[in-house]
């Protein structure tokens, strides 16, 4: 749906020439405090906070009940949860970790630095951005209401046909995880495609794309797969809801549909997924090794290739999910070839990374330890990845603890890994205080020995032959051990993942009872666009727009290469970051419209699994928001589209 | 006005300084508030278009998951007509049904459902709307608002015609027997060309958007780019029936 | 891929120059109008197999190529500086969709 909006210069303006309240209550707010400019915000990087804050919520609620699940586990034929509950609970604890979690963490990141590493005030479409956050949001608390409403889906995060139908689940647990995703998905969309137009259009003087910082790179490869993959699972979604609801028989096998359909589609969407959700992290772990081995990246442009490689070679490979489905020789063997060769980029950024420490000064820092963390972890994820290639092999594998082993490698050793890389590394820049570094290492080696003792055994206890969502097993079996062990390692994980938020808690009492000492723009002497202005982030980004001239461009202003050859110090971060002086500078203003129309959708949604009537509000509410949404005074032109030079002058002060 | 900081120039050495120069005028421009509609985008697109056209790459992806869904089903379908399930044969035929769903069984073809002229009549007058949304766009661009309002209501009653001919189609085709639910054959092609359905009601709703601000007079020459964008998607929807034309209905 | 940034930015608005005239839409229709006559009239032939069904995509594909190249600009588009990218990111997404959906049809209808 095309949401017209202004094409908007990059100093936008705050409050229009005319007072103009066509809607009244609902014109756009001037300067609301507290909740409601929270509620209101079309700040890229408050979007980011709160997409952050969210995923942490996320975080919580996905990962108590994989606690009950392992506890479940612990002992031999233990009677913790039904069969029924235990279903519900990892098949929501796979989605809410995945759609909820991860994939906003990266948002998260992507709001918050995109802008900064391109030095743009905002992003390309500054309320698409606030709408792509709330429908987030919108999409994933009807997704979880379902636990209020008759239970969680119950079919595994992919749900895969016939069992998603209506006769082998009948509660609507999977109508909310099929609606809830269709909306998650929708904000996914609109996020992507502001992104990327950030990236390719909105980039400062002088910012070539050989000089966009590699997580600018990798988020934007991450966007394009969002782009294209999106619409594959919408699609799949949708055909799944009119078999459900409306008696559809895209999956009904005796009208003789084939249900390997959904299998299908659901993984040319589920795999760009895979890489969709460990590019950002790549992207982040790409900022912080250079920074704390004080040396340029090693191989930029193949680390850029590589990224880029891997966006397209994701797109090839989807049908390794489903060697074991009955598909033919040769679809086997060229999927397995695929998958094989897929290895190759990731290896070579592997190499980079470790080609990068090497004869670096290290300063091991818990950003740096988090990102070494990834190289590692995410090393070992990838290995036993190597071995589902091969599709004999995967055939022993497949449904087994293994691949659950290898997925928690890449995702939790991998993603989450370089995400909490990251927050420790930008926690300075967004909120003006660094992270307790002594809580930061004991988070670090907490989190890696309980991540390495919940998910470790399981390789074994995979090869064992033990089955994945399996509810329990006999002792005769002989995984009690192994078991035991990583249902102790999880509960260490669970108190080291939350630790962060213990550091952040400790580290702003601190830093207030200090009396709120500057952190300064460049607290770790980093290289990137986003360190030359102050900390926290002022609102308007950049006092003026900064004139790119290399990679790197803000570390080169710093350091100098002498007439002999030796790379000296010139200037501190201090010295030639931005002062932070607002000047003339004029933002987009807030509206309601974002969060307005974000949670029409749901309205929609809930019509769909209860009663059709509730859509007819629903999507008046949708055309309201829409019309409202296009009609609202563009926030610094006045009736022809012109710029009112005095009538800025004025705005400024509004 | 330069924005460019004396941290810069030194930073870039001589031969930069130049080019630092032109980044310098050129950014005069963007923040140049007298520049008429002349916004600094670092590849010199409107980030509007460019975000259309993503939408529309996305599109693809979407469009071609239904077509290939309706292809699977519809062969499947076939399969199973031949090799006469009685379960799918049931599914169709409930006793009363026309003599369309009758040939369908007794042809194990899909072929007799479709009504080639009048689907080749529906084609044409989306053709049509396609160029009369283009020369609305012409018109606008050259500030002809009376030439627009007329392409403009053109394209709307030429996609109404179409919709109403979808109406018409599926209200045959589902009085004939062929329903939603009763076999694979009718979700696939109801989902299929009812998505396309969609498609071409929200175009309709955005065309009258366009039209009332147009008769507002507040769809003027500089905003003839929010005409551009309506119409990729209108051609878009277009360029989707091309091949639903194509691939479900004269290849059978 | 050269995209410096520092070249002058052409106004988006301003480059309806560059777009074909009225003339051309008409003729352009009018190919549109023709090839579709001609698919309606092979449909009637009673082939069947390949010769049936590759005229009808090629003609299919050519209608698409028309539309997007004329009606969307796709082709004028890349007269303007960095035009490319709309014919860039809307030409990956469709040989994306053809490859990917070309697949699962073999692997579904071949058993490959």
């Amino acid at each position: 749906m095309a949401i017209i909006e202004e094409p908007r210069a990059l100093p936008s303006g705050e409050g229009p020439a005319k007072v103009e309240k066509p809607l009244g209550g609902f014109s756009r707010p001037r300067n609301p405090s507290g909740i409601k400019d929270w509620l209101t915000t079309v700040d890229h990087k408050k979007i980011g906070i709160m997409y952050g804050t969210a995923a942490m919520f996320f975080l919580l609620w996905g990962g108590v009940p994989a606690l009950l699940l392992r506890l479940q586990l612990a002992r031999p034929n233990q009677g913790l949860l039904s069969g029924d509950a235990y279903n519900q609970i990892f098949t929501m604890h796979g989605t809410v970790m995945i759609f909820l979690v991860v994939m906003p963490i990266g948002a998260a990141f992507a709001n918050y630095l995109l802008p900064l590493q391109v030095g743009a005030r905002d992003v390309a479409f500054p309320r698409i951005n606030a709408f792509s956050f709330w429908v987030f949001l919108a999409g994933g608390l009807m997704l979880n209401s379902s636990w209020f409403l008759g239970g969680g889906a119950d079919g595994g995060w992919f749900n895969y046909a016939p069992n998603n139908g209506i006769s082998y689940s009948p509660s609507t647990g999977i109508d909310f995880w099929n609606v809830g995703l269709l909306i998650v998905g929708f904000g996914s969309l609109t996020g992507s495609i502001n992104l990327i137009t950030t990236v390719l259009n909105m980039r400062a003087p002088g910012m070539t794309w050989m000089r966009l910082p590699i997580f600018t790179w990798m988020t934007l490869v991450t966007q394009f797969l969002l782009l294209f993959a999106i619409p594959v699972l919408t699609v799949a979604q949708l055909l799944l809801l009119f078999d459900r609801k409306f008696d559809g028989n895209f999956f009904n096998v005796q009208q003789g549909a084939d249900p390997l359909l959904w299998q299908h589609l659901f993984w040319i969407f589920g795999h760009p997924e895979v890489y969709l959700m460990i590019l950002p992290a790549f992207g982040i772990v790409s900022e912080v090794i250079p920074a704390f081995a004080r040396k340029p990246i090693f191989g930029y442009p193949f680390m850029v290739f590589s990224g880029i490689a891997i966006g397209f070679m994701g797109w090839g490979v989807w049908a390794h999910h489903m060697f074991v489905s009955g598909i033919g020789p040769l679809s086997v063997t060229a999927f397995s070839v695929a998958t094989m060769f897929i290895a190759v980029p990731t290896g070579v950024k592997i190499l980079n990374w470790l080609a990068t420490l090497w004869g670096g000064k290290l300063i091991l820092n818990t950003a740096m330890l988090f990102a070494i963390g990834l190289v590692t972890q995410f090393t070992l994820g990838g290995l036993s990845g190597v071995t589902h290639a091969i599709a004999p092999s995967d055939t022993q594998q497949t449904d087994t603890y293994y691949i659950v082993a290898h997925f928690h490698y890449v995702l939790f050793g991998g993603a989450l890994f370089g995400f909490y890389s990251g927050l420790y590394f930008w926690w300075p820049k967004a909120f003006g205080y660094k992270l307790n570094e002594k809580i930061g290492k004991f988070n670090f080696w907490s989190m890696i020995v309980g991540f390495n003792l919940t998910f470790g055994p399981m390789h074994i206890l995979g090869l064992q032959g033990m089955p994945r969502r399996m509810q329990t097993y006999d002792v005769s079996q002989g995984f009690s051990t192994w078991n035991m062990v990583a249902t102790i390692g999880s509960f260490i994980l669970g108190f080291a993942t939350l630790s962060v938020l213990y550091n952040a808690l400790v580290s702003y009492n601190a830093w207030r009872r200090a009396g709120r000492p500057d952190v300064g723009p460049d607290p770790w002497d980093a290289r990137a666009l986003e360190w030359s202005i102050q900390s926290p982030v002022p609102e308007h980004n950049f006092d003026t727009t900064p004139t790119v001239t290399s990679l790197d461009d803000f570390w080169h202003r710093k350091y100098q290469e002498d007439d002999d050859g030796t790379i000296r110090r010139v200037a501190t971060g201090k010295d030639i970051a931005q002062p932070g002086e607002r000047g003339n500078v004029h933002l987009p203003a807030p509206s309601y419209w974002p969060i307005f129309l974000a949670f029409s959708l749901p309205v929609i949604g809930y019509g769909l699994i209860y009663s059709l009537w509730l859509c007819i509000p629903g999507a008046l509410l949708v055309v309201i928001a829409m019309y409202g949404w296009s009609l609202e005074p563009a926030d610094d032109l006045d009736d022809d589209g012109h710029h009112e030079p005095e009538a800025e002058l004025v705005g400024a002060n509004v | 006005m330069s924005d460019i900081t004396v941290e810069d120039i030194e930073a870039a050495g001589t031969e930069g300084a130049a080019k630092i120069e032109d980044a310098a005028v050129d950014h005069d421009e963007v923040d140049g508030h007298g520049a008429h509609e002349e916004h600094y985008t670092s590849l010199g697109l409107s980030n509007m278009k460019l975000a259309m056209w993503l939408f529309l790459g996305s599109e693809c992806l979407l469009f071609g998951a239904l077509i290939s869904t309706y292809l699977l089903s519809k062969t499947r379908f076939i399969i199973e007509l031949v090799a006469g399930n009685p379960d799918v044969i049931a599914g169709i035929s409930d006793g009363e049904n026309g003599e369309l769903v009758q040939e369908m069984i007794d042809q194990q073809s899909v072929e007799p459902f479709f009504d080639i002229p009048f689907t080749s009549l529906s084609s044409f007058i989306l053709l049509m709307s396609s160029l009369t949304m283009v020369l609305a766009h012409k018109a606008v661009s050259e500030g002809n608002y009376k030439n627009l309002r007329i392409w403009l209501s053109t394209t709307l009653l030429l996609g109404a015609t179409f919709m109403a001919g979808q109406v018409y189609e599926f209200t045959v085709f589902y009085k004939e027997g062929l329903t939603y639910n009763g076999s694979l054959f009718g979700t696939a092609f109801y989902t299929l060309t009812g998505f396309h359905g969609a498609h071409v009601t929200g175009g309709l709703i955005m065309l009258g958007s366009l039209l009332l601000l147009s008769f507002k007079g507040k769809m003027q020459q500089d905003r003839a780019e929010t005409v551009e964008l309506v119409g990729l998607y209108w051609h878009f929807v277009d360029i989707v029936w091309v091949l639903i034309f194509t691939i479900v209905y004269l290849i059978p | 891929m050269a995209t410096a940034t520092t070249e002058k930015p052409i106004d988006a608005h301003d480059d309806h120059e560059h777009h074909p005239t009225a003339k051309t839409y008409w003729i352009t229709f009018l190919a549109l109008l023709i090839l579709t006559a001609v698919e309606v009239a092979w449909s009637y032939l009673g082939l069947s197999g390949p010769a049936l069904v590759v005229p009808l995509l090629l003609m299919m594909v050519v209608k698409f190529l028309i539309v997007g190249g004329v009606f969307m600009h796709l082709q004028t588009d890349l007269k303007v500086l960095n035009g490319y990218w709309f014919t860039l990111t809307f030409g990956t997404a469709v040989v994306l969709a053809v490859c990917v959906y070309i697949i699962v049809f073999a692997a579904f209808r071949w058993d490959i």
